[in-house]
């Protein structure tokens, strides 16, 4: 039992349950919410498998991928949050 | 010298510990919103500081104790001021009908 | 520490399950904040300090914010879910046989990594001593490049849409005072992080997530950039961070006959320069991106 497998459990487990959620839910903010932890376990997943338990360390190269990924994220997350308010929401609050 | 320094570290750290674990009690079995945030707000910010006094003191260098108390300001500042929006939003929904 | 790893990931499990599935929106984005707070944790915790910083302040905090913002347009939950309890267990059954199929592609392999001993030989070539500072802005620049260029397209889109703008109108009297305390820090920070990214942990989305988190407050206490001329230059300002890079990118071709290949002895200048646009840019797209970019006057 190590810290990265682990984690790579932990990255599988949080990939799972947003898969599930996004095939099972009608909501769209949900939906945008599991797209965001479905990328969170990717990262994970990446994170973990870059992980060397010898030195402690972990590859720079994935991290860079994650920190990419969490940027790239953010910017996706406003984009579908200004479409899901203009489909559903009230117009002028 | 630095050996007592280390065991006031952790005598620091797990008296913050003890304050964390109060708050987070306080959070489970008290009733009502406000006293709650009560209880977080305060034993939270204490047992925070005391945890970032207690790390300070095992790193034993002041370069260390900055970021830290920096760290602390900072929790007790948001802490105040988000304790009192919640509060405040709870207050104003409950007196307009 | 394996058993701290352990309760860690549990309670990330955990929290992420509420976040997806409690039915009140607060409680689910408060849920969603706690989780990215935890992953955030879990970042060091797999010796990646530079992408716990930026999890912090963008997945936890602005993340967070965005959610919060357009929860109360959208209003609650409406609706069940999609089909009967069947559909559910089926789509359960190809969620869990799909996640079962990543962990063992990814936990089986194993043998030695091909990146860490690359990077490490290249890495006195590359102007800084942060490995992951030098991937991101001189071994694969190119991909930080294209991900500005996303950045630039997301905000383009936003202003497309022109959602209702957040109307800057104080939340409480505390608010103010916690402003004017923490921007000044925040600015601060946001320099000491953008400057520490060639030698430690750090960099420019940290700093420019840390300083978007400070213009946020501003907008909270009431003192959004109100007028149409400050919108406008924050838009440019936004945008800006791509034109530098894509004019340092030809540059350095011009200079040097590479794409993004930085003039020898000076990749240090070359990547603070580039470095230092791309905060203020991405601290402005953000923060673009929460407010909505046109100011219609308050009725």
């Amino acid at each position: 039992m190590t810290t990265d497998l682990v984690y790579h459990v932990a990255g599988a487990g949080l990939t799972g349950l947003a898969l599930w959620r996004l095939a099972t839910c009608r909501d769209a903010l949900r939906r945008i919410m599991a797209l965001n932890v479905l990328a969170i376990g990717i990262a994970m997943v990446l994170l973990a498998s870059g992980f060397d338990a010898a030195t402690g360390r972990t590859d720079p190269v994935p991290q860079a991928f994650a920190l990419t990924g969490i940027v790239v994220l953010v910017s996706v997350t406003a984009a579908l949050l200004a479409l899901a308010e203009r489909i559903g929401g009230r117009s002028n609050d | 010298m630095s050996a007592a320094l280390f065991g006031l570290g952790l005598v620091l750290m797990s008296l913050g510990i003890v304050f964390l674990f109060v708050a987070a009690l306080g959070l489970w079995r008290l009733p009502d919103l406000l006293s709650r945030l009560h209880v977080l707000t305060k034993a939270d910010t204490a047992g925070l500081a005391l945890v970032a006094l207690g790390a300070a003191c095992v790193s034993g260098s002041l370069a260390a104790l900055l970021p830290l108390l920096l760290c602390v300001v900072l929790v007790a500042i948001s802490g105040a001021t988000i304790g009192h929006l919640v509060a405040r939003s709870v207050t104003r929904r409950e007196t307009a009908p | 520490m394996i058993a701290f790893d352990i309760v860690l990931t549990l309670g990330l499990l955990a929290c992420a399950a509420m976040a997806l599935t409690l039915r009140d929106r607060t409680a689910s984005i408060a849920a969603f904040v706690v989780a990215g707070l935890l992953i955030a944790l879990s970042w060091v915790r797999l010796a990646a300090p530079d992408v716990a910083l930026a999890e912090a302040a963008i997945g936890a905090g602005v993340t967070g914010a965005l959610f919060l913002r357009s929860a109360r347009r959208i209003g609650p939950i409406t609706g069940g879910p999609v089909g009967g309890m069947s559909a559910s267990i089926a789509a359960a059954l190809g969620a869990g046989g799909l996640s079962a199929a990543l962990f063992w592609a990814f936990a089986g392999t194993s043998g030695p990594v091909p990146y860490p001993p690359l990077v490490a030989a290249n890495l006195e070539a590359s102007g800084v001593t942060n490995p992951v500072t030098a991937v991101l802005l001189n071994f694969r620049a190119w991909d930080t490049l294209l991900e500005i260029a996303v950045l630039a397209v997301a905000l383009a889109l936003v202003v497309m849409l022109g959602p209702a703008p957040v109307v800057p109108r104080a939340l409480g009297e505390l608010v103010l005072p916690f402003a004017r305390i923490v921007v000044p820090l925040a600015i601060l920070v946001a320099g000491h992080l953008l400057w520490q990214g060639a030698t430690a942990p750090g960099g420019a989305f940290q700093a420019g997530a840390v300083l978007a988190g400070g213009m946020l407050a501003l907008v909270l206490a009431g003192i959004g950039p109100a007028g149409e001329r400050i919108v406008r230059g924050a838009l440019l300002l936004g945008l800006a961070g791509l034109a530098v890079f894509v004019g340092a990118a030809l540059a350095a071709e011009g200079l040097t006959g590479r794409f993004l290949g930085y003039p020898a002895g000076a990749e240090k200048a070359w990547i603070i320069a580039i470095e230092a646009s791309l905060t203020l840019s991405i601290a402005a797209t953000l923060c673009l991106l929460f407010t909505g970019p046109v100011r219609r006057p308050h009725q």
